[in-house]
Order: C-alpha cells, then structure tokens, then sequence
C-alpha cells in the first residue's frame, strides 16, 4: 500500500480501531500510574475543609443522561467524600433530566456507607446526612434564591416530603450554612453559580466539568473564583484516588476503570491524526517533484 | 402600541433588574424576589408551552410535506404523546390511574428514564469518540508553522490528560497543565471579555431603544 493512499483509509477501519481501543481496556483493566492535578487537588482540599458542625456540601449536578460517563462518577465521588467525614450534603440539580440519575446516586452511595456501618450514628440516614431537594425551574431563580432561603425555594424534596421537616434543614438556611457548591455539570452552570451566587453571597464554588468545557474554567480557577474543578472523566478519577487514598474507600471507581480505555482511544486519535499527515506530506511532495 | 409596550416593559424590568442589586431597600429587594421567583418562573412555563408548540408543528408540517427523513418526525411525536399520556396519567412510578405494568414489563416514567432515555442518551454521546477521531484523522494536517503548534499542543493535552501520558513521561501532565493555565486562560480570557463589552453594548443599545431587531418585523 502506498503511503499516500494512507489519507484515504476507510472510515470503518477508524471506527473498527476507535471500538477495540475502548472495548478491550474496559474487558482487560490496565493499572496505570494517576497523579493529581491542582484543580482536582483545589477541590478536594475545599470539601475537605468545610466543618461538618457549621456548614455542609450543596452539590448541583447539572447533566444529562449523554455525559453520564464523565459527570456520573463526580457525584459519587463527592458524595464519597462528604459521607466520609460526615458533611452534610444538599443536592440540587438545575436540569430535570439529572434527577434520576442523582436519586440512584445518592442511594447507592448510602447503600454502600450503611453496607460498612455497625451503628446509628456510623450510619447515613437520609434527612439527617443527605437531602434530595430536586428540581426547581428556571436555573436562575434556584441559584438566587438559595441565597435567601433554601427551604424557601424547595419547599418539598425530590420525594415530596417538607423540606423544613428534614432535621439537618433546620441549621442549614442560606448560603451562610454552605462550605462550597459543588456544581458538576456539562454546561456552565458552574458559572452561574459564580456569577450569581458568589458575587452577591460570597459562597466559595467548585466545578466538575466535562473535559470539552474544561479550558473554559481555567480563567476562573485562576482567579480563584472556582476553588478547584474535576476536568472529565480523568479529573473524576483524580478524585476517587484521593477518597481512596485519604479514608481507604474501595468501592467501585467507574472513572478509574474508563482510564485504559481514554488512555488507548487517545493515542489511537493521535495514530491516525500522524498517519493523516505523513500521507499529506507524502502526496505534496509528490506532486511538487512532477 | 404593538412595539411600544413591550419596549416600555423591558426598559422597565431592564432598569430595574440593573438598579435593584445597588437598592438595599426592603421593599425593592421584595418586588426583585416576587419577579425573580414568581413572574419570571411563570414566563419560562410559557415558553415551555411556546417550545412544545413549536416543536409539534415544526414535525407535524414535516410530514404533511414528506421532507427529507420525515419519518422520524413520527418517531417524535409518537414517543412524545406516549411518554406524556404515561407521566400524566401512570404517575412517575406507576402509581396513576393508568396500569403501567403487565407482568413483569413495567412502562412508567421512570422505567422508560432508566431503560430508555439513559442507554440512548449516552449511545448518542459515545457516537462522538468515533466521529472525533475520523474527523480528526482528516482534517487535522500540520499544514504550517501555527498548525504544527496547535497540532503539538493538542497531542501534549491529550496525553497529559490521560494517565498512559504520565506512564511515558512523568513530567508531561504538569507541561499540560502549563498548557492549559497559561496560554490557554489568556486567550480565553480575552475572547471572555471581547464577549462580555459585546454583550454590554448590545444590552446597553437595547435598553436605550436603539436596537429593536428583537420586536420582529424587521424593522
């Protein structure tokens, strides 16, 4: 085969190429080194210093079923997280489409704390540890009015229950009573937050992001107006290796087992991208030379 | 009268919506929340309606018409009488008045969300990693010097974010992250705020009454 006819490869073979680069890591699992990036790092640090006594989590999952992959793993971690120290957590999400997927979130996260709990108190009892608030419309009046009155804004959760009869509700009010929100989302979402709920209610935000929204972000972490962010699925995995390494939670890390598959994809994109040029630069050369 | 009133009404709200975040009165912070949490959210189930509307006769003319692809058309409008019959009256768990289950198959709401709206919605995303790497494999040639360095950045991004980079190079995530902070936030950042003065103009111009291409009618 001529190498100028590399630039003319049938697209099922790139296909064929792209599907056993992400079939065969997911079937064969890689171990590979993972280091934490700073934005990751920023995030973890930020959840990890709020003071279970006064503040809790808010985390807004802003995604739909299409970035599950990426954004899924993110709730699970955090929740992770915050179980662990026993932060309490608020969830929220901005679009309707997420609410499913968060309801399972959160009850397979308390499935596995209560799974290991040997107590009432070691245990994460809903309304007490975590509360659902669900969905409220339009994403603008939600992000305000939290900054006034959380139960006002949710007046029931996701489940239909008050939200003013939660009893962790009854010490979390305002924004005052949250450490950071946590808004993981394949919009920007996490944006909104910063420009509606950090300048007028100076609550500190955090990101987790699909990978494609990722250099949007940087700018603001820059400013420190995000405290971190998880950046696609590889920032997710970052997170679950900090659970991991910090409070010895082993439980499935579904990002963490997508690495192999995102690290052989990458490089097959890489492959054809260097093979496209070669027969580029091969067939311009030809044709300077006749 | 027809451009009049909605003009006066968003300078109005306009005005105010600028103005109330400098009025530390309680009665302005009230009328700003009753607009925000009630008029605003009342508008939006408007446009829901618009949307929805919109959406029916756009596919309902498709098919009058045969265009192009227009069975799919019926696919969407089948689903969607189908799904809203099932959530308005076999409740989100199958507790509504219509039976949402025979046998073992059930169809509520939140079935057709796990079984259905899930496996679809991530087949649609995942489709993109095939697309992206035919597209890339293309389109993507080092065709002078600036395509060379963005070719050459995106490969060090690539395999900086991925932990098979830091395998070959332990160095290579950190040179990414360089990337990504530095030459990547400045022109973000500039391209942010040529956005954000563009926005302020248009914003200011509608305000004044200057720009009213957003009344219709072309004038």
């Amino acid at each position: 085969m001529r190498v100028s006819n590399w630039m003319n490869i049938d697209r099922r073979w790139i296909f064929l190429a792209m599907g056993l680069a992400i079939v065969v890591p997911l079937l064969l699992p890689m171990r590979l080194p993972m280091g934490v990036q700073e934005p990751t790092q920023g995030l973890f640090d930020a959840v990890d210093a709020i003071d279970p006594e006064k503040q809790c989590l808010l985390i807004s999952s802003d995604y739909t079923p299409q970035t599950e992959a990426e954004n899924h793993p993110m709730t699970v971690a955090l929740l992770r997280h915050a179980f662990a120290r026993r932060i309490p957590v608020i969830s929220v999400v901005l679009y309707i489409e997420a609410a499913g997927l968060i309801d399972a979130a959160v009850k397979q996260v308390m499935a596995e704390f209560n799974a290991r709990a040997t107590t009432h108190a070691d245990s994460i009892i809903y309304g007490r540890d975590v509360a659902f608030l669900g969905w409220q419309p339009p994403p603008i009046v939600p992000i305000l009015s939290m900054g006034e009155s959380i139960t006002g804004i949710y007046p029931v959760d996701f489940y239909g229950t008050p939200s003013d009869s939660l009893p962790m509700m009854a010490r979390i009010q305002d924004y005052d009573d949250v450490g950071i929100v946590a808004a993981l989302s394949s919009s920007s979402s996490p944006l909104w937050y910063v420009m509606f709920a950090q300048t007028k209610f100076g609550v500190p935000v955090g990101a987790g992001c699909t990978a494609v929204m990722a250099p949007d972000f940087y700018p603001y972490l820059e400013t420190g107006q995000l405290s971190g962010m998880m950046g696609g699925m590889k920032g997710a995995a970052e997170y679950e290796v900090l659970v991991e390494r910090n409070f010895g939670i082993t439980d499935r890390a579904r990002a963490n087992e997508g690495m192999g598959s995102q690290s052989i994809a990458h490089v097959v994109i890489m492959a054809f991208v260097v093979v496209g040029n070669i027969a580029f630069f091969a067939t311009r050369r030809k044709e300077g030379q006749a | 009268m027809k451009s009049k009133l909605p003009l006066a009404l968003l300078i109005l709200m306009g005005i105010f919506g600028i103005t109330s975040r400098f009025i530390p009165h309680p009665g302005a912070e009230a009328l700003n929340a009753y607009l925000r949490d009630t008029l605003l959210r009342i508008i939006s189930a408007f446009a829901l309606i618009l949307g929805l509307g919109n959406l029916i006769l756009r596919h309902w003319s498709k098919i009058k018409k045969k265009e192009e692809n227009y069975g799919s058309s019926y696919v969407l409008l089948i689903s969607l009488t189908v799904t809203a019959i099932i959530g308005l009256f076999g409740g989100t768990s199958g507790e509504g008045i219509l039976p949402t289950r025979i046998g073992e198959f059930s169809f509520d709401v939140n079935t057709l969300y796990d079984k259905v709206m899930i496996p679809l919605g991530a087949t649609m995303f995942s489709l993109l990693a095939f697309y992206m790497a035919s597209a890339a494999y293309r389109s993507f040639r080092a065709k002078n010097t600036l395509a060379f360095l963005l070719l050459a950045s995106a490969f060090i991004v690539m395999l900086g974010q991925v932990p098979l980079g830091q395998a070959l190079w332990s160095e290579l995530p950190s040179v990414s992250h360089w990337i990504m902070t530095v030459p990547n936030t400045a022109a973000k950042r500039g391209i942010d705020l040529g956005i954000t003065l563009g926005v302020t103009a248009t914003l200011l111009k509608i305000l004044a009454g200057i720009e009213r291409s957003w009344l219709g009618g072309g004038s």
